[in-house]
């Protein structure tokens, strides 16, 4: 009994009542299917290709997927990064600022995402490019939006 | 200048204080400091004198509130709250809360009344306690459901039944506090919150996300204010109207406090208060910054350096070890930003806000206390 202090008491108490992953999940009203996001990945892939990147990424940064499920948000994250990269480097900081304040929190969700996954990593230099424009035009506020939002694009 | 947003600064202690409060005259002071509630008088000229220690808790104390009778109550994460009754001779003999929790007790709240009052805890639970004059001690009563979290804060209604907490599963709740035999129907009766208030039960509940740090009614408007971690300022009301405004510096909020109906004070990270007005109807914006550094000419390190190098030049190379030792003495910023910013009166986190001086529903002068272990107040 010397390792005592690592025992997890919780484990023995049926009611000790340790967040689950479905307790912090926000309460949608409803799930967004992959089928019923597919025309705005459409419609985003056609605006990015036409080189209307302000209104691509603003249309990217709208009303995201947030109650999806894990595939849903991959696919739109796909198209998300898609309009991202088309973005030449001149225009980032153009675009970043013709956003709203929310669209500005949900675009640094997508950098972190993007960041955090192997696809967008090897995007990671533009990925940085956007965040770094997007902390010059609205400061940490996006940041700490991201880490305490518990709705995960 | 006529106007100081600083009315005073206490330097008390050398640890982080976690809540503070003053009694009702505002004689006297008390504030957590490590183990140990610190209670200072305020009226033998302007330095406070340490009049008692109440060091009952073998582990962190974390918050405390006084009594409209005077009764000191603090919590710790040692899972106790003690009531500290103030005897003739200037002590305080503490008697033991049972309040059968089995994590850190972490915010406290006196009922308007004085009677009863609420612990929030990790436990998930909120402990409503009350005296029970048979047994000599204190009794409590717990709210359970549907508590997912640890509850940060918690608010009485001036009707002493509704009581608003926050927590870290990232709900507002509203619960009945009512206890039998103590509260009668008549202080709920017409509320615009429900018909019945039975002990426990869930009033309304807001879903907000992030953790929230501090909650506030507004008995006069029937509105519930709170802020959250990422620095956010929400007002809710009864018909579910919904209000939100960020940070101006996107730094999270600790604290918050209605200055009158239509304003709201809120300081956390950035060191400084921030007021909200209500600018129509379910809308509120950022009104003005209280103590904040004015950042004219900022000099950042770079152009600091500039600057050094100048009067260097000016100086000429002669004494060339002295102007080295003056050049790292001035490059020292002493965990500053840039070399030149004025200090905010508090150095460190808030944690909390509470009003000093009130009149006709209108705070004009407010208390607050921080990780640097100050206490300031501030006029609004």
């Amino acid at each position: 009994m010397s390792d005592w202090r690592r025992i997890d008491i919780d484990a023995f108490d049926p009611e000790s009542g340790r967040l689950t992953k479905q307790d912090v999940q926000p309460p949608h009203a409803s799930q967004i299917t992959l089928q019923e996001i597919t025309p705005k990945i459409s419609q985003l892939r056609s605006l990015a290709s036409s080189g209307d990147s302000k209104s691509a990424v603003a249309l990217a940064v709208s009303d995201p997927p947030y109650s999806g499920d894990e595939n849903t948000k991959a696919e739109y994250f796909k198209a998300v990064l898609e309009t991202l990269t088309q973005v030449r480097q001149a225009d980032i900081a153009g675009v970043v600022s013709g956003l709203t304040s929310e669209q500005q929190d949900t675009l640094v969700k997508y950098l972190y995402k993007g960041m955090s996954i192997p696809e967008g990593q090897k995007q990671g230099g533009i990925l940085l490019a956007w965040f770094e424009r997007v902390t010059q035009v609205a400061g940490v506020r996006p940041v700490s939006h991201f880490i305490n939002d518990r709705n995960t694009v | 200048m006529p106007y100081q947003s600083v009315a005073a600064v206490y330097k008390l202690v050398k640890a982080p204080i976690y809540s503070h409060c003053f009694s009702q005259d505002k004689s006297l002071l008390a504030v957590t400091c490590k183990n140990d509630c610190l209670v200072y008088r305020f009226d033998n000229g302007p330095a406070p004198q340490l009049v008692a220690t109440l060091a009952n808790h073998d582990k962190t104390v974390t918050a405390v509130d006084i009594s409209i009778h005077g009764r000191i109550l603090t919590c710790s994460q040692d899972r106790n709250a003690y009531v500290w009754e103030p005897l003739s001779d200037g002590t305080y003999k503490p008697t033991l809360v049972l309040l059968r929790i089995n994590r850190a007790a972490t915010c406290v709240s006196w009922a308007p009344n004085g009677y009863k009052f609420a612990v929030g805890s990790s436990a998930r639970i909120i402990a409503v306690c009350y005296y029970e004059q048979e047994n000599n001690w204190w009794v409590s009563k717990h709210i359970k459901k549907p508590i997912k979290s640890t509850v940060q804060c918690l608010s009485w209604h001036a009707n002493g039944v509704l009581l608003a907490s926050g927590g870290t599963d990232g709900f507002m709740r509203i619960f009945s506090g009512f206890i039998k035999g103590l509260d009668n129907k008549e202080s709920v009766a017409g509320s615009p919150w429900g018909e019945k208030f039975p002990f426990g039960s869930l009033i309304r509940e807001f879903y907000h996300g992030s953790y929230i740090e501090d909650v506030q009614w507004r008995s006069s408007v029937e509105k519930v204010g709170y802020v959250s971690h990422e620095g956010a300022l929400t007002v809710v009301d009864y018909a579910n109207n919904h209000a939100k405004v960020n940070a101006p510096d996107g730094l999270p909020f600790n604290a918050l406090l209605w200055i009158n109906d239509h304003e709201i004070l809120c300081a956390g990270f950035s060191n400084h208060p921030v007021l909200f007005a209500e600018s129509g109807a379910n809308q509120w914006q950022f009104a003005k910054d209280i103590d904040k550094v004015i950042a004219s000419a900022s000099s950042p390190i770079a152009s600091g350096n500039e600057d050094l190098d100048e009067s260097e030049d000016a100086n000429g190379n002669g004494t060339f070890g002295i102007s080295a030792l003056r050049k790292f003495k001035q490059l020292d910023l002493k965990g500053k930003v840039s070399t030149d910013v004025k200090e905010t009166a508090h150095e460190n986190t808030i944690t909390q806000l509470l009003p000093y001086a009130e009149a006709n529903g209108q705070v004009s002068k407010v208390s607050a206390c921080g990780l640097d272990g100050k206490v300031v107040i501030y006029n609004i």
